[in-house]
């Protein structure tokens, strides 16, 4: 239909007119309406801006170019002109497990898996003691045991106190502040150290002038400077400082406190409105007195499957069910004093109450309060290119899905949200490095697979509601979608390119919990108050004086030594190891009464684990839980219970903090590699030797022998 | 001579500094710019895809920041040259849709005040030029000019061929708003001249036809169209305010405190430009 035919005579006329008027003020400039209002100015001026910076840099990198060329000629000679590779991609897929890998190939489901095991290879990768993420990514970047890397478990203790604190890194207020009466002004930003030692192998890398793109790589918080750029992963922590603190804001009154996670915060209802908050982090200003930053927010409710949300400034318009895009949201403290971040809003429920699920308070990555990204432009590049993104290290809210504030399609909804922005990362990672190393991890896999394990699982406790035909497939799905991925990225490389597909661990059923501090105190190892039966979290009423051995975290288990907890009683050397042959004797082959089978396959002791300077922070023993169990969620918060064995009743249903043997990672590749037993301890000299670099000698893994090309 | 018409020039304005010793154009200017700053954002805010502009100009950021962050893979910097083009131009379209709906009635409202603040009206005593342009520069000859009490002519009419142009030097003996005609084949027209100070609107050619021309530069009815005059020009001198230390002409100076009041109200407004 021609436009004539669709509008009035008045209507064309009216508009070529216009198009008249229009036309003649353009082509007629003069100096007095060449200028047509700030909107215009604002768009040319900012164009113009933006060229001449272009330009400027243009300008700069045309002079300095032949420079950094001599310069990047002098540094690569030493790395490119022995090596076998142009690029290397590493993908890590967290927990991928090599036994349903192996399943889901032969049944048909992993084409791109199958094809890359075909040509190149397939193997199981030997893991760390403990398999913990953090453990095992530390190993894997730096190629040393933890006795050389210092990350046990997400968690470390304080021998002062016996209080946990985050192994990965320290944040601290600012050194100095200014005090004003009852407020605290800080002078400069927070301390942030990291407790990760041990170089990473892509330091080495841009030593020699070999460009390295990392993503999400674990234990990379707060990011090390090196040549390339780098997005920091797990353990990056939420604007409170914690490691993930969701908060579920209701109209229904309170009910008991979330077990860890998460927080409870009220809806106020007006006529036609509810207004809330989101907490923040703490008041800098007022110096620790715990005062909380909030920002708030209203709903107005349009129906009732409908409503509108306005945080700040911003409005948005939310239906039962759905997630909002990030919002920013600034915590003000006064003058000068602000904190930036990101969340999402979940509207789980209008009527007859009304209820928010308000993700983590993300750091801004488009304007980092801490630093997340090496240089810190790179995070600020990433949200400008695909706006804000996830940036918590454990970025998948499992303790709301836990804590049943999140069902398990809103929770793999959040999942998938993230891993769409992981992939584009990947993705113009690979775009931006040609040559050299792109490493992205995964943690879609840790957390779903953690998490819907229940359905995986014929007789867990979690799911024994749940009849078999009617369980979902998500794990498989999981791994389907984990192949298309891998699949895309293999019609980018070439036969220049390694691929290469890790994960730092397997995964297993977690459906009964070990309370091993209950066990220690059952078998006199652990002594509680006078009349106390139970403890608190974090051996609150445990009598240290008489206590010789305690356990936190997932797989230490740690002796109370004299001279080094501040209330130690056992006596270094021999009085020690006695000890601890006597627990490993006693705890190897632990036998879970109501089935049956071994609650514990293996203790070992870390002098024979582990060597490095920093053994002496890592636990005294590590203990290998048998396929399908686990430390206690009590025992990993200290807490002593009278059950040594329960079932785990958690959406939080698969794990792999067990025994090592039992959870090797995968390891797949676009080449042949001959190795007798690969580890993930190998990854980081193997990449070193096949760009041709030296292998420093304190190296714990051993290079494999990688085929020169890709198999046709 | 003498057939003119004058009369004195009164209004408020007509000092350029006014009863409280305020610097009038300068205050319009001010008044003015803080008004369209702020109609303007508000005018963007709702005539333009907030959403896409502020996409685009993450982008175009993104890009800039890859040229940094990226700078020894040359592959990468000459892509990411390209692209911040590529984004340019889309920001460009995006801020420029609002400019279709604010372009008429500004350019207006921009040559109305052009016609106040632009030209200063010639100073008494000052001597200025009248021009007139005609189809035939053989009828040069023909051309005169009629001058009301009060005009003067200082030099003879200068016959410029090359130009089909004649030239008159005037000066004026007191202020006042005067009509200069002027004559050839028969046919008298005139011309609206003001001498003075302070302001007054201003047109400072009388055109035959050239309606678009008309509209932007001149304020007065247009010449018949079949008579032998092109334009009568009177040559008023150009209005610099003093503003901040400086001169400004008006539109530079509207240009900038407009871009600073809308910067303001878009930080204010939370409006994306």
């Amino acid at each position: 239909m021609k436009w004539s035919e669709t509008t009035s005579p008045a209507a064309r006329r009216r508009l070529l007119a216009s198009l008249a008027v229009l036309g003649v003020v353009l082509l007629h400039p003069s100096l007095s309406h060449a200028y047509a209002g700030p909107g215009a100015g604002f768009a040319v001026l900012s164009s113009f801006w933006t060229l001449f910076v272009a330009f400027l840099y243009s300008v700069y990198a045309f002079f300095a170019w032949p420079f950094r060329q001599l310069f990047r000629l002098l540094r690569r000679r030493k790395a490119y002109g022995k090596a076998q590779i142009k690029r290397a991609i590493i993908l890590g897929f967290d927990g991928m497990d090599p036994e349903l890998t192996e399943r889901f190939i032969a049944e048909g489901k992993l084409p791109n898996l199958a094809s890359l095991r075909e040509r190149g290879t397939f193997r199981k990768l030997q893991t760390t003691f403990p398999p913990i993420s953090p453990v095992a990514w530390s190993t894997f970047m730096t190629g040393v045991n933890p006795g050389k890397h210092n990350i046990y478990d997400f968690l470390a203790r304080d021998l002062s106190n016996y209080l946990p604190y985050l192994s990965s890194a320290e944040i601290k207020g600012p050194k100095r502040s200014w005090k004003i009466g009852k407020y605290t002004i800080p002078l400069g930003g927070p301390r942030i150290k990291g407790m990760r030692r041990g170089i990473p192998f892509w330091h080495w890398l841009g030593e020699a002038g070999i460009f390295c793109s990392v993503i999400r790589v674990p234990v990379t918080f707060p990011p090390e400077k090196f040549s390339g750029v780098l997005l920091s992963g797990m353990c990056v922590p939420d604007l409170k400082g914690s490691q993930g603190t969701f908060c579920l804001c209701t109209t229904r009154l309170p009910t008991e406190k979330f077990r860890e996670g998460g927080v409870r915060v009220p809806i106020e209802r007006h006529r036609s409105s509810c207004s809330s908050y989101v907490p923040g982090p703490e008041n800098p200003l007022t110096g620790g007195s715990g005062d909380e930053l909030r920002v708030n927010f209203e709903i107005q409710l349009d129906n009732r499957n409908q409503a509108r949300f306005t945080v700040d400034s911003q409005t948005f318009t939310l239906k039962v069910g759905d997630y909002s895009e990030w919002i920013p949201v600034k915590f003000r403290a006064g003058v000068g004093f602000s904190a930036h971040g990101i969340c999402r809003f979940y509207l789980k429920e209008l009527s007859p109450e009304v209820e928010v699920y308000v993700t983590p308070v993300n750091i801004d990555p488009g304007k980092p309060d801490l630093p997340i990204s090496h240089p810190v432009t790179y995070s600020i590049y990433l949200a400008k290119l695909f706006g804000p993104y996830a940036t918590l290290g454990l970025a998948e809210d499992t303790w709301a899905l836990n804590e049943e504030v999140l069902d398990d399609q809103a929770f793999l909804a959040q999942c998938y949200a993230n891993h769409g922005d992981r992939e584009r990362m990947l993705f113009d990672a690979l775009e931006k490095t040609r040559q050299g190393l792109c490493a992205c991890v995964f943690d879609t896999t840790d957390r779903v697979q953690h998490m819907f394990w229940r359905y995986l699982d014929e007789d867990h406790p979690a799911a024994r509601d749940v009849p078999r035909d009617q369980r979902p497939s998500v794990i498989q799905e999981l791994y389907s979608r984990m192949d298309k991925l891998i699949g895309r990225v293999m019609e980018q490389i070439d036969d220049k390119t390694l691929l290469m597909i890790v994960s730092d661990h397997g995964f297993k059923s977690f459906a009964r919990c070990v309370n091993l501090n209950a066990w220690l105190h059952q078998n006199g190892y652990l002594a509680l108050k006078s009349g106390k039966t139970e403890s608190g979290d974090w051996f609150d009423d445990v009598d240290w004086s008489r206590t010789r051995a305690y356990t936190m975290g997932l797989n230490g288990l740690y002796l109370n030594l004299k001279g080094r907890e501040r209330e130690g009683i056992i006596e270094p050397g021999a009085d020690a190891d006695a000890l601890k042959d006597e627990l490993g004797r006693k705890l190897d082959g632990l036998v879970d009464p109501a089935s049956g089978r071994a609650g514990i396959t293996g203790v070992f002791d870390c002098d024979s684990v582990y060597a490095g300077p920093y053994v002496d922070n890592a636990p005294d023993l590590i203990v290998g839980y048998g396929d399908g169990f686990r430390a206690s969620w009590d025992s990993v918060m200290g807490k002593v219970t009278s059950q040594i064995f329960e079932d785990n009743l958690k959406a939080w249903s698969g794990d792999h903090c067990i025994d090592p043997r039992l959870v090797p990672g995968v390891l797949f590749c676009n080449r042949k590699i001959s190795a007798e037993k690969p580890a993930i301890v190998d990854v980081a000299p193997t990449v070193l030797k096949l760009f041709g670099l030296a292998l420093p000698v304190h190296l714990d893994g051993k290079p494999w022998t990688v085929a020169p090309s890709t198999a046709p | 001579m003498g057939s003119g018409t004058s009369s004195s020039v009164a209004s408020p304005l007509s000092a350029p500094r006014g009863s409280l010793g305020v610097n009038v154009p300068a205050a319009i200017v001010v008044g003015i710019s803080l008004v369209i700053g702020l109609l303007m954002v508000v005018v963007f805010r709702y005539t333009s895809d907030q959403k896409a502009i502020h996409v685009a100009k993450d982008r175009l950021k993104a890009h800039l920041l890859a040229l940094r962050l990226f700078q020894d893979q040359i592959p990468v910097v000459l892509r990411s040259y390209v692209r911040i083009v590529l984004a340019t131009g889309r920001y460009l379209r995006l801020a420029f849709k609002p400019l279709l709906f604010v372009i008429v009635p500004l350019t207006f409202l921009i040559v109305q005040l052009d016609r106040y603040l632009g030209s200063m009206p010639v100073a008494a005593g000052q001597p200025f030029l009248v021009k007139v342009r005609l189809d035939n520069p053989n009828t040069l000859n023909e051309a005169s000019l009629q001058l009301p009490d009060g005009l003067l002519t200082t030099a003879s009419a200068v016959h410029v061929p090359s130009e089909s142009e004649v030239v008159w030097r005037v000066v004026a003996e007191k202020p006042g708003e005067y009509k200069v005609n002027v004559q050839s084949a028969d046919q008298t027209f005139s011309k609206r001249v003001v001498v003075g100070a302070g302001l007054s609107r201003l047109s400072p050619v009388r055109l035959r036809g050239k309606f678009w021309e008309r509209i932007f530069v001149s304020g007065e009815p247009a010449l018949p169209k079949n008579n032998p005059i092109e334009s009568i020009d009177v040559q008023y001198p150009a209005r610099n305010i003093a503003f901040a230390g400086f001169e400004w002409n008006w539109i530079w100076l509207f240009f900038v405190l407009s871009l600073a009041a809308g910067f303001l109200f878009k930080s204010i407004l939370g409006i994306e430009i």
